[in-house]
């Protein structure tokens, strides 16, 4: 199941970038270049071939893992991708998990006491988080914390000038710096960290809180439920049942979540120089950069596959009722 | 004083203020959404009126003000009056909202009536290619897309519309799955209804409820979207004013302290979608019977 949607993901990636009208042959070449420079160009990108050869070529080159090269940085995109992803992943992951430890709570709380203080304050919030821009709220953040307050460092990426990334273990530089007992550059970097995922923790935890409560709401408002209760069971214990059934269309609700948050974290790294997957995809796409786009979209795609993989065996192991469909 | 005495009550009929009433104490959020977006619109519509400058009438020797009582918003970096600026920027939010939500509509919700009922091989069909278009994160399928057609508002609607379908076919889909196998399905077959009427007839009104308070949702998510567009770089470019692009104008002059040339427009925006969002919420509140059993 998987190849076919990746097959199909790529083809119509394909397809866009080549009925575009944008034109990397003209980029490279610039204004000043004649007639034979542009089919020199064209022909060493291979795009003067007929469509479905390009795109033959493509998928057989891919089948071996060359993911071709990026016209911009002439650097193999699979070792872009490689070298970029770790920074992506290390604030995403860690916003998501923040979101995740205060949203999931947070909701849960909100529908125990509809419609009280608790309640009406935490939906607020997270509407507000669901109607406020990431890039917007970054620059108004960079303005307060870093212009007026001075508390936080400037926006330029993952560490100050003065520090040298640690050996590479996980990638993410504060793990592998805490790992090798470097804890000046941990410090570092978790300061340069921690700005950017407390601000993308709000929108991940947002639709968290609204869809917990939910549907937590709609498990404590069950005939199962109501029963339990009737019975006389301890409030502690009607809770537990509500929140086991709570929990799996809750995990399964942020795992639909990642793929596009892990695509929205790139208007952030743009904010604040990260130098991520995202900045790096964000820039193939506006510059017409064919091989990177490619390989960002297919690594989007196959991450998402991931994570639905990774849900539906969760969701098999906590959910009794769930079933392979045949 | 007898003979007045002496009337009967008069019969409480039908008033349009005494159901709004009612629907805000119902639903204040519902309510109070319904004010913010009625208020965006009332700008949009009359941005010409009542804007005390043109959105892209320059004053070469007001650059970058601070907000002042000639600009209430400050003046940008090409001397533009702000408060004019992001007043027209309500046009660009409706401009994009309404159409783009008719395009989910028309696209999404029949497939997700056909999927549910149906079952099977259409299931497995309709639900599968919406999973290839949904694996795509939207606002990368969207950059892409605006990116490669060219810059136009209309392509930036279209994309948005047809990206948001699928979540109002997988919407409509598991409440028609929900009710196949009820009682009014089942003796709509019995009578003899052909399939299409009882998709159409007996299903839609049943199905769509869950979707009511979603358009709204979406319609805040089609503005959020396109103003990130236009933050980027793509679609809408910056002299129109439109609040993302002007919000990306605003980013450079962060760092140096000028703070009102992206504060204005990003706070509209957030108004404009915490009003959809509202209202969604409030929708959601009146529609789901559910919800307010427990809510009591």
């Amino acid at each position: 199941m998987v190849v076919p949607i990746l097959l199909g993901i790529t083809f119509l990636t394909f397809m866009l970038l080549r009925i575009g009208d944008q034109d990397p042959v003209a980029m490279i070449a610039g204004p000043m270049a004649d007639e034979a420079a542009f089919a020199e160009i064209e022909r060493e990108l291979g795009l003067d071939r007929p469509f479905f050869v390009q795109f033959g070529i493509y998928v057989g080159k891919l089948a071996t893992g060359d993911l071709g090269e990026s016209w911009q940085s002439s650097e193999r995109v699979a070792d872009e991708i490689r070298n970029r992803l770790p920074a992506s992943l290390e604030l995403l992951l860690s916003a998501v998990l923040l979101g995740a430890l205060v949203g999931v709570p947070v909701g849960l709380r909100s529908a125990q006491r509809p419609n009280k203080l608790f309640d009406q304050v935490s939906r607020f919030v997270s509407l507000f988080g669901f109607s406020v821009p990431t890039y917007w709220i970054a620059l108004m953040a960079i303005f307060v914390f870093f212009f007026l307050l001075g508390w936080a460092p400037p926006p330029m990426g993952r560490l100050d000038l003065a520090s040298f990334p640690p050996p590479d273990i996980t990638g993410s530089y504060l793990v592998d710096s805490i790992l090798t007992g470097d804890w000046a550059t941990a410090r570092v970097a978790a300061g340069q960290l921690a700005l950017p995922v407390i601000l993308f923790s709000i929108i991940v935890a947002a639709p968290i809180i609204k869809h917990t409560r939910a549907i937590s709401l709609e498990v404590l408002g069950s005939d199962y439920v109501r029963y339990a209760k009737s019975q006389g069971l301890r409030p502690r214990t009607v809770r537990r049942i509500a929140l086991r059934n709570s929990i799996t269309p809750v995990l399964t609700f942020i795992g639909t979540e990642l793929t596009g948050l892990l695509a929205s974290v790139s208007l952030l790294e743009l904010i604040f120089a990260w130098g991520g997957l995202g900045q790096w995809g964000l820039n193939a796409i506006l510059t017409g950069d064919f091989a990177a786009v490619q390989g960002y979209v297919l690594v989007l795609a196959l991450f998402s596959v991931v994570v639905f993989v990774v849900i539906d065996v969760l969701v098999l192991l906590l959910e009794p009722r769930a079933t392979l469909r045949p | 004083m007898t003979e007045v005495a002496s009337t009967p009550a008069p019969e409480r009929g039908f008033t349009w203020s005494g159901r709004a009433l009612g629907i805000t104490r119902r639903s204040p959020t519902f309510a109070i959404g319904l004010i913010i977006v009625g208020i965006f619109a009332f700008v949009a519509i009359f941005a010409d009126v009542i804007s005390p400058f043109g959105p892209i009438e320059t004053f070469p020797h007001q650059v970058l003000l601070p907000p002042s009582a000639a600009f209430w918003f400050g003046s940008d970096g090409n001397g533009m009056d702000m408060f004019s600026r992001v007043m027209h920027g309500a046009r660009f939010g409706f401009g994009i909202a309404v159409p783009s939500a008719i395009i989910m509509l028309v696209i999404g919700v029949p497939l997700g009536l056909v999927a549910g009922y149906k079952g099977g091989m259409v299931d497995e069909i309709v639900l599968r290619s919406m999973d290839v278009l949904r694996s795509f994160p939207s606002i990368v399928l969207a950059l892409a897309v605006v990116a490669a057609t060219g810059q136009s508002l209309v392509n930036v609607v279209l994309v948005i519309g047809f990206l948001d379908a699928p979540i109002f076919t997988r919407l409509v889909r598991s409440e028609v799955l929900a009710l196949r196998s009820s009682g009014f399905v089942d003796s709509a077959v019995a009578s003899g209804n052909p399939t299409w009427r009882i998709l159409f007839v007996h299903l839609l009104p049943n199905a769509i409820r869950g979707s009511t308070a979603m358009i709204a949702v979406r319609m805040a998510w089609a503005v959020r979207i396109s103003a990130t567009l236009a933050f980027i770089g793509v679609g809408i470019q910056a002299p129109t004013p439109e609040w993302g692009a002007m919000i990306r104008q605003g980013a450079e002059f962060i760092i140096s302290g000028e703070w009102w040339v992206a504060l204005f427009p990003g706070v509209a925006l957030v108004g404009i979608v915490l009003g959809f969002n509202l209202l969604g919420d409030g929708l959601q509140d009146l529609l789901d019977p559910r919800r307010k059993a427990t809510g009591k």
